[in-house]
């Protein structure tokens, strides 16, 4: 039985692979904790996948008929948003901007969000205007996934 | 009892993995990539990353094996993705994984974007972890937008189109990308192997090196703790553990000499 010291990590006290398991409370070793809950997320992932392909077939419409006028294409679910927002963007001027421009300039932000974070500290609480800019960004997302959701429900035909 | 089989397993395993040490040091490699003290608050929140890379693994070994049966062809696409849905064994389950796990690994790879962003984990000395994120996240974004194109019908074929048509209105270049996308001027047997290239093997090709460079950047760094500043105490550690390993080095030094 190892002993288990708790509290904070002492002065001068050092954390080897020999002592990592005596500290509960504030390191695990990567073997055996993390890697345990690493496989019982991914056990349960494969568990979701295997009972998904079974219950839900993975889908295969009729093939493809090139000559179709009358074919209403759909986006998977995870472009809907993006199929949304460009209805905000009617028009040949505007299509440019809502499919490629405006996309285009929110993943170099994203590439930049390290050097534009200037914000001190890790937390989000103080980090007030990375937040406020993150939620923003989820909020969009979200509420235009919904719209085309709600779009496609409403028109099963054919957007009008 | 424990012991006792701890003791018996030492003798059978052990020269085996002096055998092997010996010859390509793998056990001390193993051990330094195990032996790594972790935070422990974050643990359940880790494992979004493991989840996205055990997703990532699910798809190339799914991928590979629905690639025995499928036959990137106009004419066969179709029939042949018919084929593993009705008479290849385990056809349904493999493709099942592959196209379930797809949707899964798009949900779980945005929380773990947003876990690295809410903790502030993308600060120095990781800001090149976080753009190498981004970069997969691209990636495996058009890998999921290739992949249905690939089974070549009705929805996966429209779907494709209009991505081309979106790619055409990039500013300048935008007929190139169409042209370079549809191979040719209209869609036809060309377009089915650009698709098949990229989604097999142009993406999976990028993709794989940039998870290494990810994961190897991880472990440079270490585990974030962020939310619980736990980060700085993680390096105060190493640096006296690695002080620590230098005086018995050194100690080690002196004895070989007197």
């Amino acid at each position: 039985m190892v002993e288990v010291r708790r509290g904070p990590v002492e002065k001068g006290e050092v954390i080897t692979e020999e002592n990592v398991y005596d500290r509960p409370d504030e390191t695990i070793g990567f073997f055996p904790s993390q890697i345990v809950a690493d496989l019982a997320v991914s056990a349960a992932l494969l568990a979701i996948v295997v009972a998904l392909s079974y219950l839900v077939p993975a889908p295969l419409t009729e093939p493809v008929d090139i000559s179709t006028t009358t074919y209403v294409p759909r986006p998977e679910w995870f472009f809907m948003f993006y199929d949304q927002m460009l209805m905000f963007f009617p028009g040949y001027a505007l299509i440019p901007f809502g499919g490629i421009v405006i996309p285009t300039l929110v993943f170099i932000l994203f590439f930049a969000v390290p050097w534009l974070d200037t914000e001190p500290g890790h937390s989000p609480v103080k980090r007030p205007f990375m937040t406020i800019v993150a939620f923003l960004i989820i909020l969009t997302v979200v509420f235009n996934l919904l719209l085309g959701i709600i779009r496609i429900l409403n028109f099963p035909g054919g957007s009008p | 009892m424990i012991s006792r089989i701890k003791g018996w397993t030492l003798g059978v395993v052990q020269p085996i993995a002096d055998w092997t040490e010996e010859r390509t040091g793998v056990v001390t490699m193993l051990e330094h990539f195990l032996y790594e003290p972790v935070p422990k608050r974050g643990k359940w929140l880790y494992t979004l990353g493991s989840a996205t890379l055990f997703l990532i693994n699910l798809q190339f070994l799914t991928g590979i094996l629905l690639l025995f049966y499928y036959v990137p062809t106009t004419d066969n696409a179709w029939d042949s993705i018919y084929y593993i849905m009705t008479d290849v064994y385990f056809g349904p389950l493999i493709r099942g994984i592959h196209f379930w796990s797809a949707n899964i690994l798009m949900i779980v790879i945005g929380m773990h974007m947003l876990r690295t962003f809410f903790s502030g984990a993308y600060k120095a000395p990781r800001e090149i972890n976080w753009v190498i994120g981004v970069v997969l996240i691209m990636l495996v974004t058009i890998l999921a937008f290739t992949g249905y194109a690939l089974r070549w019908d009705q929805e996966g074929f429209w779907a494709w189109e209009v991505g081309i048509k979106i790619g055409s209105y990039t500013p300048f270049v935008g007929a190139y990308v169409a042209t370079f996308l549809l191979g040719g001027d209209t869609a036809g047997p060309a377009t089915l192997a650009r698709v098949f290239v990229i989604h097999v093997w142009l993406l999976p090709a990028a993709l794989a090196p940039l998870i290494g460079i990810h994961l190897y950047l991880l472990r440079k760094h270490g585990e974030f703790g962020s939310e619980f500043e736990y980060s700085k105490r993680l390096a105060e550690l190493r640096e006296r553990q690695q002080i620590e390993e230098y005086a018995l080095y050194e100690e080690g030094d002196e004895d070989s000499r007197g």
